[in-house]
């Protein structure tokens, strides 16, 4: 019968089970009804025959069960035999395995370490019910990929207008002090409207959440707490509800406690407090700067609502000038909070599945190699009457067995990779993730099919083509080389050149990465981040000139410290994604039209910013004392908005208005070099500053340039900050060079994995060339006698063989750098400073590959011009 | 259940294969032939046929279709398949060297 019939036979067996047991059934009852027709026959009354049938047969049931034995037993005893028998050939040849399954466990491991980020990042759905319908709503600049924070008249128009939605809240997440038996403290607040938990879908764990009336005008004073903060805050005390909280100007009374791992956006707020909006004059607590989330209705897609809310923007468009060419942008939350390491973890997806195809093309090469040398025993299996089928299932579960325990083996790995990873990707990868980032179920299930995979795509060739053998050849040729070897040895050479290729291209994106880290650490910020420790303050609901006096007081402290060179404040930081896009009209532009305000970024700092955070001035004069609220409005430009608005070089003595500041004019002081504010990569765009003492700010963050060590200023800043006024509370010192090191960590992840990835595939690659090359040596030392002894030179030996191994390693290296321009574009987002065909890059992964190349084939053929051709001669 | 000795299940499996070698046949007429043709010597156990008969058609040697009977009932029919022709030859030969080394030892002993 052919495989294929047995194999249904088989599966009818074990699946079709009750149309198989009937058919026993009748079977046997045939029988039953014969034998009792021959005992009626021979005299018997029918019961009493039937009885008789019944005892003679021994009892159907029994029966039944016996024959369920033999044919259950037969497919499972086969392959106990044949599992038992591929770990006894495997124990057998502890090289080969040994190399096989490091081979598997390094692919593999690689792998479902990735993915287990990949899953934690990119898969698991937000914890939330319903989470999928969660979304984020930001406004969106015509003609602008980014997008810009919402403003409250918008929310409410949104609000009133839109249908796709259950409800829309809006979150504001300025800072709170609150005083505590240790003084003033900064924590984290969520300032929302009362639709907030709704949207998220979840409730208390204590109390009660806002009302609706909390949230319109008026004085309230209700806080939840975040459930984090109500453990360390209050010990987790159920009676905290009705308690009252001590802020700075007063005390808010605790209605509520949020469930735990509720995260707006980013934050775990400490404490939520209502965000009232009037109606009537919505713009009052802020203009675009908010953060608005919504819940879909049920049925209700993301591209449904994108249409229906660019409806509502055009109509807006038309009603507000301040929306003139903006438009909506609606998406998923957990896709927007994914979007940065999204790229990121799908060039790693791809680089470890290609350290783990070139482990499996090894594998695939080692396992034809070991079936040339079983080809005896096969011969000898199959004159004995073990059929085709019979052998590849046999070589399949071999590999099955192998892959399993390299699959075992990289769980082990991936284990220990994914703790090492959390820890060393910590600020570059886990922002964005909302649970921790562990080995769980589905990881284990990855590690499973990938194993399953692997044994089946490249245990099948091998098994084939092993399987492929004439018994009565075999067993005359058993180790000289025939026609099917030379065929074989094509398919490996194939194999090997392929892998080496693969390696070759993850050394170019290695160097490519490598090359974009070193350029970054060399970027010229524009500023020095050496020596200079910032804190964030919040100053609150102060009156304008009192904000304004708090700083001043504050920096005048602070200045008068022994080692300190100068201090400031700016409103966001640079390199911490903060930044506040607004634009301006020039003197003699129709001003208090929106459509005429040219873009720019603006900065709010105090006098001595540019001196504290190293930034040159270029001309004119800093902000200093004299610049106060009675005085004349100063402005001061960097390069990039001097040379784009100024071309002709005048920027000095201009006067300027700056959308929201007030409704004064500026004038330009002084030009000062551009800072990359937005990160490392991106290009220094037009920016104005203004000073606080002019246009007071409410969040704003110290700036303080030491002599010496910075850190060690960060104790007297804090008292000085506490002398002026004991209840100010600041967040915890930061170095500028800490952001620096911060924005670093995502390019310095990509280049430290790529490359350690990299060098795994070039090990795994050599060990292909070596195994292929020493492989042939053992095959043809009968041959390299033979000629040693007719007076070859062990020069011309040596030759010989290095030149088969640098033959493959070149077309490797050829294919590989081919391929490497097809993968131009895929790279090139993450590059900086460096051109994806960087000549440097391919010439150093080139020159790496062809010295490791080249040295492990330089082994087997040392070893092929050693060999002493008596004892060659003599063996065989 | 006791289970038949390995010579006894070789033996079984031997007789089988050589009577449905003539023509397919349910397991009653299997058992009826086998009876009959070693002249009453050889009975089968009612019943322990099936097992084996099971057993031998998850090998491939012999497959089963369903038909009539000779008294107009469903009856399950056995042939030989190529491999179980195979076998039979096989297995026949090892039988035949068998006895006739059993029967060397017993004649000269």
């Amino acid at each position: 019968m052919r495989g294929a019939a047995k194999l249904r036979l088989r599966l009818r067996s074990l699946l079709r089970r009750d149309r198989v047991e009937e058919e026993l059934d009748e079977e046997l009852r045939f029988h039953l009804d014969r034998l009792t027709d021959e005992h009626v026959a021979a005299g018997l009354a029918p019961t009493e025959a039937r009885h008789a049938a019944l005892r003679e047969m021994g009892g159907l049931d029994q029966r039944k069960e016996e024959c369920r034995d033999a044919r259950g037993l037969a497919l499972l005893d086969e392959l106990r035999q044949d599992g038992q028998y591929a770990l006894r050939g495997l124990r057998k040849s502890p090289g080969f395995t040994t190399v096989a399954i490091l081979s598997l466990a390094l692919g593999i491991g690689a792998n479902t370490t990735i993915f287990t980020f990949v899953n934690a990042v990119l898969l698991r759905p937000l914890p939330y019910p319903g989470s999928d319908r969660l979304v984020i709503l930001r406004e969106q600049p015509a003609g602008s990929a980014g997008t810009v924070a919402v403003h409250p008249l918008n929310f409410l128009e949104w609000r009133a207008r839109a249908r796709s939605f259950e409800s829309l809240a809006l979150v504001q997440t300025p800072p709170l002090d609150v005083i505590g038996a240790g003084g003033a403290e900064q924590i984290a607040r969520a300032q929302t409207t009362w639709e907030l938990f709704s949207v998220f879908g979840v409730g208390p764990a204590l109390g009660r959440v806002f009302t609706r009336e909390e949230t319109q005008p008026g004085t309230h004073d209700a806080v939840i707490l975040g459930y984090g903060f109500w453990q360390r805050w209050f010990g987790g005390d159920p009676a905290v509800l009705g308690r009252r909280l001590d802020v700075r100007d007063g005390s808010l009374t605790i209605i509520g406690v949020a469930p735990p791992g509720l995260r707006i956006g980013l934050i775990e707020p400490d404490v939520y407090t209502p965000l009232p909006i009037d109606p009537a004059k919505p713009e009052s607590i802020g203009s675009r700067s908010f953060q608005c989330y919504g819940r879909l209705k049920p049925g209700v897609g993301l591209d449904a609502a994108r249409a229906e809310m660019a409806v509502v923007a055009s109509a807006l468009a038309r009603q507000y000038p301040m929306d003139e060419g903006y438009g909506v942008f609606v998406s998923g939350l957990h896709e927007y909070l994914v979007r940065e390491g999204r790229p990121a973890l799908r060039l790693l997806m791809a680089v470890v599945a290609t350290v783990l195809v070139i482990a499996c093309v090894n594998l695939a090469g080692l396992l034809m190699a070991r079936g040339i040398r079983r080809r005896g025993e096969f011969a000898v299996r199959s004159s004995l009457g073990a059929s085709r089928g019979r052998l590849v299932r046999q070589l399949i579960i071999e590999s099955l067995v192998l892959s399993s325990l390299g699959g075992a083996a990289g769980l082990v790995l991936a284990y220990g990779g994914t703790r090492a990873l959390v820890t060393l990707t910590a600020d570059a990868l886990t922002a964005g993730s909302i649970e921790p980032i562990r080995l769980e179920s589905t990881c284990l299930a990855f590690t499973l099919v990938v194993s399953t995979m692997t044994a089946l795509v490249f245990g099948l060739l091998p098994a084939w083509q092993a399987s492929r053998v004439e018994p009565q050849m075999a067993l005359r040729e058993r180790t000289r080389g025939g026609t099917a070897d030379r065929r074989q040895h094509r398919i490996r050479s194939a194999l090997v050149v392929t892998e080496v290729a693969m390696a070759v291209v993850l050394l170019v994106g290695a160097g490519l990465l490598l090359r974009t880290l070193s350029r970054l650490v060399r970027v010229d910020l524009g500023f020095q981040p050496a020596r200079t420790i910032t804190m964030k303050l919040f100053l609150g609901a102060r009156p304008d000139e009192a904000r304004v006096a708090l700083v001043d007081q504050i920096l005048d402290r602070i200045e008068a410290l022994p080692g300190v060179k100068a201090a400031s404040t700016i409103q966001f930081l640079p390199l911490t994604g903060m930044n506040c896009g607004t634009g301006f009209w020039l003197e003699g532009q129709a001003r208090g039209d929106p459509s005429q305000a040219l873009p720019t970024e603006c900065s709010l700092v105090s006098r001595g910013y540019f001196a504290a955070m190293g930034i040159p001035l270029v001309d004119g004069r800093p902000f200093d004392r004299r610049d106060r609220m009675g005085t004349t409005r100063v402005a001061i430009v960097n390069q990039s908005f001097a040379r784009r608005y100024f071309p002709e070089g005048r920027a000095r003595g201009r006067r300027i208005l700056v959308v929201w500041s007030d409704e004064t004019w500026a004038e330009i002081v002084g030009i000062v070099g551009d800072v990359r504010h937005n990160g490392l990569t991106s290009e220094p765009a037009p920016t104005v500053f203004l000073l606080h003492a002019q246009t007071p700010g409410y969040i704003t963050s110290l700036v303080v340039r030491a002599d010496g060590d910075a850190g060690a200023q960060a104790a007297a800043v804090r008292n000085a900050i506490r002398e002026v006024d004991p209840t100010q509370a600041v967040s915890a010192a930061k170095t500028m060079e800490q952001y620096v090191a911060d924005s670093l960590a995502r390019p310095r992840m990509y280049a430290a994995l790529v490359a350690c990835f990299a060098v795994l595939a070039v090990i795994l690659a050599a060990v292909g060339v070596y195994g292929l090359i020493a492989y042939v040596v053992a095959q043809r030392t009968h041959e390299i006698g033979i000629r040693l002894a007719l007076g070859a030179s062990r020069g011309d030996v040596f030759r010989a063989v290095f030149g088969q191994g640098a033959r493959l390693a070149f077309a490797g290296l050829v294919l590989g750098l081919v391929a490497a321009r097809g993968l131009r574009a895929a790279v090139s987002t993450m590059l900086f400073g460096v051109a994806p065909g960087d000549p440097i890059s391919h010439v150093v992964a080139a020159a790496v590959f062809a010295v490791v190349a080249l040295g492990v084939a330089a082994i087997p053929a040392h070893r092929a011009s050693r060999v002493d051709p008596t004892t060659a001669l003599r063996c065989e | 259940m006791s289970k038949p000795t390995d010579l006894v299940q070789g033996t079984l499996d031997l007789l089988i294969l050589r009577v449905i070698a003539l023509e397919p046949m349910h397991g009653w007429a299997i058992a009826q032939r086998i009876r009959q043709m070693s002249g009453d010597e050889l009975r089968v156990g009612q019943g322990s046929l099936y097992p084996a008969l099971h057993k031998l058609e998850q090998q491939g040697w012999i497959a089963a279709e369903w038909a009539a009977s000779e008294n107009n009932r469903r009856a399950k029919y056995y042939t030989l398949t190529r491999a179980g022709r195979k076998a039979l030859e096989n297995e026949t030969v090892q039988w035949e060297r068998l006895s006739a080394a059993i029967s060397l030892v017993v004649r000269r002993a």
